[in-house]
């Protein structure tokens, strides 16, 4: 492993985390870190990190992030071959065909925030937008009250922005917020167990896997990994990718004028931008990656981010090019792990840039305005937009 | 030109059918499959396009000799 080099940039940690990525690839691509959060050996090339997610025998994701969970989350935590078993019940449930029923209702609540908006000339777009919209849409597919989005939004915040300030303490925070999400689930499933409606926790709750019913406890070890995944990962998608339009008025034109242009330039943010910038797994051997030696037992940090911007495997990756022909990102990570709610991801990116561009065709950062990026899972809370 | 999409190492990135819908499908959990191995003329570009973007390099094209 490389010590930190001496001639370590200047990196503003709540800038555009890029050129950081870049000095990682080109001093320290496999590196041992040992910082009061942070533990583990981190990654940084693109094969690396393809190695890491391609083998989960060798690299686990059993036990690598403690999340507040007393259980393995299904179907992240769960290894093959048994994983198979449960993403063949998840996996038809966002299909594409499947999540493409969910693009009326939700492009009428993109509408209805932007409504709530659009007079008055400005808005921070994180709070009015990109935090409820996808977080109101994944409360009604799971079942659980919408009107309580504000105490699910502080509990996931919880997990995910801890304000601790060592490990210890990182580790018994989320504990506790961890319990308060179990119990809000419980309580939605046994409201499900006397009455089912139209959502997944009831859908869960009549589910076989492998001739046997799901339990209970299966039903919430689903939805504590949902509740995560579901409320943070497209807010800080939408966050990173208006953050860069309203720097890049050429790009946001283009949009405006040929919103079939939409989705291929999704694609291209999402790899620029690797919004979840960062994904763990536990090494079940000892083993090496650049030569560099794995124990057993080691958190290994692999660098979505930096996967998706190394020179080593992608043409000219500085450049933000929505004609990319060759595009193979793993904004979703990679291998049997690969996000279950990318296709959800993607339609909800592509219905909020569609109708926001459509009725607020012309706007920009608010004069003066720097974004702070959240490390991590990249939220822009400070996302002040002016038109 | 022959595609060949290998179902062991698709993920169901589901980029394949997105993009070249000529080509590939998906199936009912969202993984892809090809519509017919031997890919016509007017579809070679699309076969291609949607190697180039399958992440798991799922996705082998054979352009054949005759």
């Amino acid at each position: 492993m490389t010590d930190a080099a001496e001639d370590e940039p200047e990196i503003d940690l709540d800038g555009p985390p890029q050129p950081m990525y870049k000095f990682l690839r080109d001093n320290m691509p496999v590196m041992a870190v040992d910082h009061e959060l942070m533990n583990g050996t981190s990654v940084a090339l693109h094969d690396d990190v393809m190695t890491v997610l391609r083998n989960p025998d060798l690299f686990s994701s059993n036990g690598a992030a403690e999340i507040g969970q007393i259980r393995p989350l299904i179907p992240l935590e769960i290894d093959p071959p048994d994983h198979s078993k449960y993403r063949k019940l998840l996996d038809p449930l966002f299909s594409p065909r499947r999540v493409a029923e969910l693009d009326g209702p939700a492009r009428e609540l993109v509408n209805n925030l932007i409504d709530e908006v659009i007079d008055d000339g400005s808005c921070n777009f994180h709070d009015k937008i990109a935090e409820p919209f996808p977080t109101t849409v994944f409360l009604r597919m799971l079942g659980l009250p919408v009107e309580r989005v504000h105490e699910f939004i502080d509990l996931k915040d919880g997990i995910i922005r801890p304000p601790a300030t060592n490990s210890a303490e990182r580790v018994e925070m989320v504990k506790v917020t961890g319990a308060k999400i179990y119990a809000v689930l419980q309580e939605a499933i046994d409201e499900r167990l006397e009455d089912r409606q139209d959502d997944f926790i009831s859908q869960f709750l009549d589910a076989e896997v492998d001739g046997h019913r799901l339990t209970s406890d299966d039903v919430l070890d689903i939805g504590f990994l949902f509740f995560l995944a579901g409320l943070d990962t497209v807010t800080a998608s939408l966050d990173c990718m208006f953050a860069h339009l309203a720097q890049n008025p050429e790009q946001r034109q283009r949009l405006v004028d040929t919103p079939d242009d939409i989705p291929a330039a999704i694609e291209e943010m999402l790899r620029w931008e690797s919004p979840v910038a960062g994904l763990v797994r536990v090494a079940t051997e000892d083993t090496e990656l650049s030569g560099c030696p794995i124990p057993k037992g080691e958190t290994v940090m692999v660098n979505v981010g930096s996967a998706n911007t190394d020179e080593r495997f992608w043409d000219d990756p500085e450049t933000v090019d929505f004609d990319r022909e060759i595009n193979k990102h793993i904004a979703f990570g990679g291998g049997v792990h690969r996000c279950l709610g990318s296709h959800l991801a993607r339609l909800e990116l592509r219905v909020c840039i569609e109708e926001w561009h459509r009725r607020v065709p012309t706007y920009e950062l608010k004069p003066g305005l720097t974004p702070r990026y959240t490390m991590g899972l990249r939220n822009v809370d400070n996302l002040e937009l002016v038109w | 030109m022959k595609v060949t999409l290998d179902r062991d190492r698709c993920q169901g990135h589901g980029r394949c059918y997105v993009l070249a819908p000529t080509v590939f499908e998906s199936d009912d959990d969202g993984y892809g499959f090809t519509i017919d191995e031997d890919v016509s003329a007017e579809s070679e570009t699309a076969a291609h396009k949607g190697a180039n973007n399958c992440p798991e390099d799922a996705i082998l094209i054979t352009e054949s000799t005759t």
